[in-house]
This record gives structure tokens, sequence and C-alpha cells, in this order.
């Protein structure tokens, strides 16, 4: 059975890389310089759309 | 290693799979672990199941939708304690399939209610609150009293809550509806089945007064009047810890 | 509209219309005798009603292949109206129930008129009915625009909106019946339940079929949203909903979970409604139309990303907020305060960015009310989220629980944030959809929003005030050491307050109704115009100019 204790040990252990490497990897994600060119075309994009589909 | 983010992201599959993830683990933390702690229940060996007839009256509670104003969940506050009584335990809802404990109090708290007021006080309030209580907001509920319980079905009922975990035995699911008569009619055939499946202590009794018949005030106030009663064990853990709590 | 279908979609709409009332037949044979019956026989009734308008328009010539050359727009148009009505039933019942608790006998001695069941009616009323079907008439818009991909196909996207409608109906019908299984916000009973998850699967593989087909490399940073709305309110549907009816002519049902394990999955369930359902899939919409609107691009896309991860994370731990110094065991309270306080990071990372994007254009929201409706969104997402962060205190939460204060907060968020969002978004995508340079009455758009603004205040100072003194009282003692009033004390002090806050609430739902009736007429002008001119060419560009905020 899992008690309070063990969840704890995880938690502090385990739990702990977990959460950094995962909030590293977006924040990473969000700022690696060769991702901005496609995030301020993204951003822009939606501005000059055509209101008909691509064929 | 953005590469695979890359791909992840052209791919409309992987993105999903990735806001599973991501999204599942805090419940997943939070809500698992409470099935396997032991601790998070407490232990007490007095607490009964619900009769039929309670069963029946929690239903007609949340039909009614009476804990969009009444919680039945006492806080360990010191203020919540004096006015309420002793603090819930985890133990007191572990049959409640739901559980009730509520979110708002536009009424006071319900969850030792039982016993606080007579059957005659609660039948009253129910069919006019202004009438006991002059300040009162709540509706009233008078086709209470005039609407007869329907009864036939409720073997199903407990049937349903054994299949959830509620230890109803074969016994008390073949019996469900005379035990809900016997219940609300003290003087009739089936009032002592009622006692020798659930316990010395459950209250017998004509709760809206006309042991003729069974109607829904009957199974709300049967009820109200258990709430709280089911098991002692908060008011053993209160004394016991007595002066530690703020 | 059926003409809008191919014969194939045609034959296809019968078919799932006759599997339809079939198992409405079904649930009205195996439950008589049971309420269970009446639903039965609704779903059977709206089926037949709606096999009789497909056969009526069966042999209509069949649309041709250039209607590929253009988006598909007509559920986003009924969506829109659906969720105009929807909010002017939902809001205008929340009105009634506030009324209710200022002169409770107005139940005319009817079990449906009482607070207790028309309340869910209020709730389900605005957030599944108005929010809803807001939620699904956007994202179809929006998921086009950015995918620069048509829908898939003509039938999947009416089946989700239609079907999405009916559980509404079933819904709203059942809590009037009796019908309700108790779980705030996810009263519906089990049938209702399964029927919104084959609903919910069609809308996601629609989603996905049109990611599939996009012309444009990146999926643009509002469809994550709505994607996470989709997902998530998915997942906690299931999971919260699990139950045992007992039995399948009954429409009862016993929730699989009990005591604190349900008390957990509810609040789990239910903050997570809020954020999956009240935020992610608004953040959708304001993340598409405020840059449109204000015609300017998102102040900044990579807030958007980190925003989006941090409020897909974080949420999701914070529902036992709602269960402090309750039975819950305290690990389980402290790690939804500490997530819930985290979650200001975010959630301000999405206002101040909306609120940024404007830079450069406050002299549009100026002239604009319609964008004014998104800006006072973002303030009010802003300042309705730091309220939160700081009610999950537990110390603050002491107070603040089973109060009028948070009524006040989530009304804060209700109305400041997700009906005005709303409403920006429909004021800004009606004339678009409908091709009609403006809306009928920019006049009226300004009359609703100032409305807006007012009755949004006046409810949430009413409850700030209402909820802080009730808490107060509660806990006041006296210089016995006794408790210095007593429960029915503090019931009286909340008269006033409760006159208040009907008042505002009453602002509110005229407010909507003027925003239903200019919608409405706007409408009529669209097809007025069309009449007159039937082989006019249709000119996208007028929208769009329009789009500029001109």
């Amino acid at each position: 059975m899992i008690d309070h204790d063990t969840l704890v040990a995880f938690s502090k252990s385990y739990g702990l890389f977990y959460l950094m490497a995962m909030a590293i990897t977006v924040v990473a994600y969000t700022f690696w310089p060769s991702n901005k060119e496609r995030f301020e075309e993204a951003a822009k994009s939606i501005i000059d759309d055509e209101d008909t589909p691509c064929r | 290693m953005f590469g695979i983010h890359q791909k992840l992201e052209r791919n409309a599959i992987g993105f999903v799979v990735a806001i599973i993830v991501v999204s599942s683990i805090g419940g997943f933390m939070e809500i698992a672990p409470l099935f396997t702690i032991d601790e998070t229940v407490e232990e007490a060996p007095d607490m009964r199941v619900y009769t039929p007839l309670e069963l029946a009256g929690r239903n007609i509670y949340i039909r009614e939708g009476c804990y969009a104003c009444h919680s039945q969940m006492i806080r360990t506050l010191r203020d919540e304690v004096e006015r309420y009584g002793p603090y819930s335990l985890a133990v007191e809802s572990k049959y409640d399939h739901p559980m009730l404990w509520g979110s708002k109090r536009t009424g006071p708290d319900l969850a030792r209610i039982g016993g606080k007021y007579s059957d005659a006080w609660h039948v009253a309030h129910l069919i006019n609150p202004r009438d006991v209580v002059p300040e009162s907001i709540m509706p009233a509920y008078r086709w209470l009293a005039e609407t007869p319980l329907k009864v036939n079905d409720l073997s199903d009922h407990l049937a349903a809550q054994r299949v959830v975990g509620v230890p109803y035995t074969d016994e008390m699911i073949a019996n469900a509806t005379a035990d809900a008569y016997g219940q609300a009619m003290p003087d009739g055939p089936f009032a002592a089945g009622v006692t020798a499946r659930y316990g010395e202590a459950t209250n017998v009794r004509a709760f809206d007064g006309k042991p003729e018949r069974v109607s829904e005030m009957d199974a709300l106030v049967a009820y109200l009047q258990v709430l709280g009663r089911l098991t002692d064990a908060a008011h053993q853990q209160t004394a016991s810890t007595e002066g530690a709590k703020p | 509209m059926i003409s809008e279908l191919t014969r194939g979609e045609r034959r296809l709409a019968l078919a799932v219309l006759t599997a339809v009332a079939t198992f409405g037949l079904a649930l009205a044979i195996a439950g008589r005798g049971d309420i269970l019956a009446v639903h039965g026989g609704l779903i059977m009734a709206s089926a037949v009603i709606l096999m009789f308008f497909v056969i009526a328009g069966f042999y209509a010539p069949e649309p041709g292949e250039e209607r590929l050359a253009q988006y598909y727009d007509t559920p986003t148009k009924a969506g829109v109206v659906l969720a105009m009505i929807w909010g002017v039933i939902g809001m205008g019942v929340g009105d009634w129930v506030a009324w209710l608790l200022v002169y409770p006998d107005m139940t005319f001695d009817a079990a449906w008129a009482s607070f207790g069941r028309l309340r869910p009616v209020h709730t389900s009323g605005v957030i599944f009915g108005f929010g809803g079907n807001a939620l699904i008439a956007t994202s179809f818009h929006v998921l086009q625009r950015t995918s620069r991909a048509r829908l898939p196909d003509q039938f999947s996207p009416w089946f989700v909106l239609v079907g999405y409608n009916l559980f509404c109906l079933i819904a709203a019908s059942g809590y009037l019946l009796g019908i309700t299984q108790s779980k705030e916000y996810a009263e519906p009973e089990w049938y209702a339940d399964l029927w919104l998850v084959v609903v919910w699967v069609v809308y996601f593989s629609i989603y996905l079929r049109t990611l599939m087909r996009r012309q444009e490399p990146h999926i643009y940073v509002a469809n994550w949203y709505y994607m996470a709305f989709i997902l998530v309110v998915a997942i906690l549907h299931i999971v919260n909903n699990l139950a045992v009816p007992i039995s399948f002519g009954s429409a009862k049902s016993y929730s699989a979970f009990s005591g604190v394990q349900d008390a957990m999955t509810q609040w789990w369930y239910g903050h997570n409604a809020v954020a999956f359902f009240l935020t992610a899939g608004f953040l959708g919409m304001m993340y598409y139309y405020l840059p449109k609107r204000a015609g300017r691009p998102v102040f900044s896309y990579r807030m958007s990303i980190l925003g989006f991860w941090g409020i897909t994370f974080m949420y999701m731990w914070a529902g036992s907020h709602h269960l402090h110094y309750t039975a819950l065991p305290q690990w389980v309270q402290t790690l939804g305060m500490t997530f819930s306080i985290m979650l200001i990071v975010p959630s301000w990372m999405a206002a101040a960015n909306a609120l940024l994007t404007l830079n450069g254009a406050w002299h549009k929201v100026r002239d604009d009310a319609t964008l004014r409706f998104m800006m006072l969104a973002a303030v009010f997402y802003g300042l309705s989220t730091f309220e939160g962060s700081f009610m999950s205190i537990r110390a603050v939460n002491s107070l603040s629980h089973y109060t009028d204060w948070t009524v006040g907060h989530v009304h804060a968020g209700a109305l400041g944030w997700v009906a005005l969002i709303t409403f920006g978004s429909i004021y800004a995508v009606v004339p678009w959809v409908w091709k009609r340079p403006a809306m009928y009455s920019n006049k009226l758009v300004e009359v609703h929003f100032w409305l807006s603004l007012a009755g949004t205040l006046v409810y949430v100072f009413a409850m700030w005030n209402s909820g802080i003194i009730q808490g107060l009282m509660w806990r006041t003692y006296n210089e016995g050491g006794t408790l210095a009033y007593s429960f029915i004390d503090s019931l009286v002090a909340m008269r006033p307050y409760y006159i208040a806050r009907a008042i505002g609430g009453l602002l509110f739902v005229i407010g909507a109704v003027v925003g239903l009736y200019n919608v409405w007429m706007t409408i009529r002008e669209a097809s007025a115009e069309r009449a007159d001119a039937p082989d006019a060419p249709v000119v996208p560009a007028l929208a769009r100019s329009l789009q500029a905020g001109e």
C-alpha cells in the first residue's frame, strides 16, 4: 500500500526533476532562437489571411 | 530536441497526446492516492448504511437541489464546530454516492441536523419555512406531504449502491420496499424487520405524523433526522482532541 | 441548410436521425413508469422533427464543387444564434433565482419553480448553452481561417451542434423534472452524459481532420487552447460522471465515487470546468478575435505558448482549494493551494498579452465597443484570476468559503470575462460571416457594453459586501466568548445585497437581450439584401475591411 511517506519521497525526488525538466523544455522551446521567426510569422498570419481556404 | 517538438506540432496527434499527458498528471497525483492511502478515511466500526427510506429521502434532497444552499461539511474551524457540532470526518460520507458536502451556505450546514429538531418541526418547516422561521428565504415544499413515495424500485436502488461499494446484504436488498414501509409505519407488520436489519438505534416513526401511508415527506425527514448519526466517530474524535484544535 | 449537404450526407443524416429516434423510443419504452420516459420521448420527437426537415430538403439540388472554395460557416451562424438565445434564457433564469432569494414565495407552489431546481438551469444554461455554443461556433470559424482549410464535410459540424443542443435541452428540462446527479456543473444523468461523449468524439474528429488538411505549417495558438478545451473536458466529463444506473429503465444513477474521493473528483472536475471550458476555450477566442479586431498581431506569441503549457499543467492541481479545512487530507489541500497561487503567472501572461496587443490601437478601443468588450474581458480575466489565487489561500478561504464571496468571484469571471469576451467575439464574427459591413446598430453594441459593465460591477460589489459580512458574522465572538450572531442574523443582513445583486443581474440580462436583438436585425438585413440582389457577387473584401476596426 502506498502511504503518505512514500508519496512525499516520490514527489521530492522524481517529481521535482520531472517538473523542472518539463518547465525547462517549455521555456527552451519558446525562446529557442530558430523558432522566433516561425512564431512571429504565425502571429502575423491571422491578420492578413484571405477569406477563402487554400486549395 | 526541437526537431522533435516541431514534428510534434506538425503532427496534430502528437500534440494531442502531449496535452493529455501534461494535463492528466495533476488529477492523477491528487486523486489516485486517496484510494490507496489508508489514513484517508478513518475507521468507524459502528458506521451503518442508509435504510431504504433514508436513501429515498436523500434522493429527494438531491432532486430538489437542497445541496445548492446547504453544505454537509463542518470545517475544522472553532466557530463552525461551536455553531454546528464536531467537525466532519471523511468516514461519515463514505457511503455517500455522490457526496453532498456542498459549496455554499445560503442556509445553514446540515451535517449534524439529525435529532436537533423534532419531526413535527421539520414537517412544518418544509411545508412553509416562514411559519417556523419568519426570516427564512427557503422555498416551501408543500407537495412533499401529499406525494406518495415511490417505493417499488428501492431494491434496484440498493442493488446499484452495492455495485458501487456500499455493503448492503442480499436480505436488505430483497426487503427494501417492505423496510421503507416499516420505517414510516411503526405499528405496521414490517417495522420489526427494519431494526433487525439496520440496528436498534434506527428511527422507526411516522415522520410526517401520518402512520397510514408513506409520503415523500416521510422519506426526506427520515433522511434529515439521520444526518450526522450514522456513526459516533466524530463525537469521539472531538472528545479525544478537545482543545487541540484552534 | 439541407441544400448544403451532399446527397450522401443527407442519407447519412437520415440514418443517424433514425438511430437517434430509435434510441429515444427504446429509452421511452424501457423507462415507462419512470420519468426517463419523458426524455426518451423528447429525444425521439427531436429526431423525428429533424427528419421531416431533412426529407423536405432531400431532393433539393446538390451543392457544387465550388463550395470547396469557400469556408463552411453556416454551422457557425447557427451556433452564434443558439448561443445568444441560450444566453438570454440562462441569464434570465439566473436573475429570476436571484429574485427568489429576495422574494422566496414566488414559486407558485410548483416543484419545478423552486430555487434548487432552477439554479442548475441557470448554471447549465449559461455555461453549456451560452458558453458551449459560442465555443463550438467560434471554434469552427477560427479553425478554418487559421488552417486555411474548409471543414472536412458538411454533416459532422451539424451533428455536433444539434447533438450538443439536444444535450443542453435534456439537461435543462431534466432539472425542472427533478433529474439530477447533484454534482455541480455535471448534473445531467447517465444517458445524457453518454450522449455528450458521442457528440464530443465527433467534435474532436472534426478538429483533427481539419488540422490534418491544414495549409499552414504551424498550428495557430488559438487552436491549442480550443484543443485543450475539447480534450480535457472529455477527460473530466468521463471520469467525474462514472456512475451505475439503477436500471436501464431509470433516469437515476449512483456515482462510482463516494465521500472524500468523490469530493476530490468533483472539484477536480468543477475547477477544471472553469479552467478548460471557461478559460482555455475562451482564451482561444481571445487570441484570435482580439488581434484580428485590433488589426495587430498578438503582442508576444511566445508568452501565449508559455501561458498555454502553464495553464494546461497547473490548473489540474488546483481543484482541492475548494476543500480547505474539510475532511480531505491536508496534503492535498496544500498542493491545491500551491498550484492555485502559481496559476497567477500563466493567467496574467494571457491577460497582459491581450492588453499589450492593444498598445497602439487604443484609439480603436475608444471608438469600437466590440474591441472594448474584449479589452474589458481581459481586464476582468486578470482581476478574477488574481482574486481566485488569493481566495485559494487557506486563511482567506476560511473566511470566503461557503459565502457569497465565492458567488461574486465566479460572476466576476463568468460575466466579466466569459460573457464579455463572447459578446465581443460574436459582434466581431456576426458581420463577418453574414457578410455585412457592420452590426445592425453600433449604438446598440455601445448600449450593451455599458449595461454589461454596470451590471457586472453592481453584481460583484454586492457579492463582495455580502460575502465578507457573512463570513465575518459567522466567526464573530462576543465578550463572553460565545458566537455573536445566529445564522438567521447573517441571513437578514444579506437582504439588501441580494436585492442589489438581482438588479445588477437584471442590467446584464437586458444587455444580452439588446445583443440578441442586434444580432437578429443584422441577420435580417443580410437576408433582405440577398433577396434584393440574388445574383450579386459576394464581396469578401467588404467583411475584411471591417476587421481592421474602422
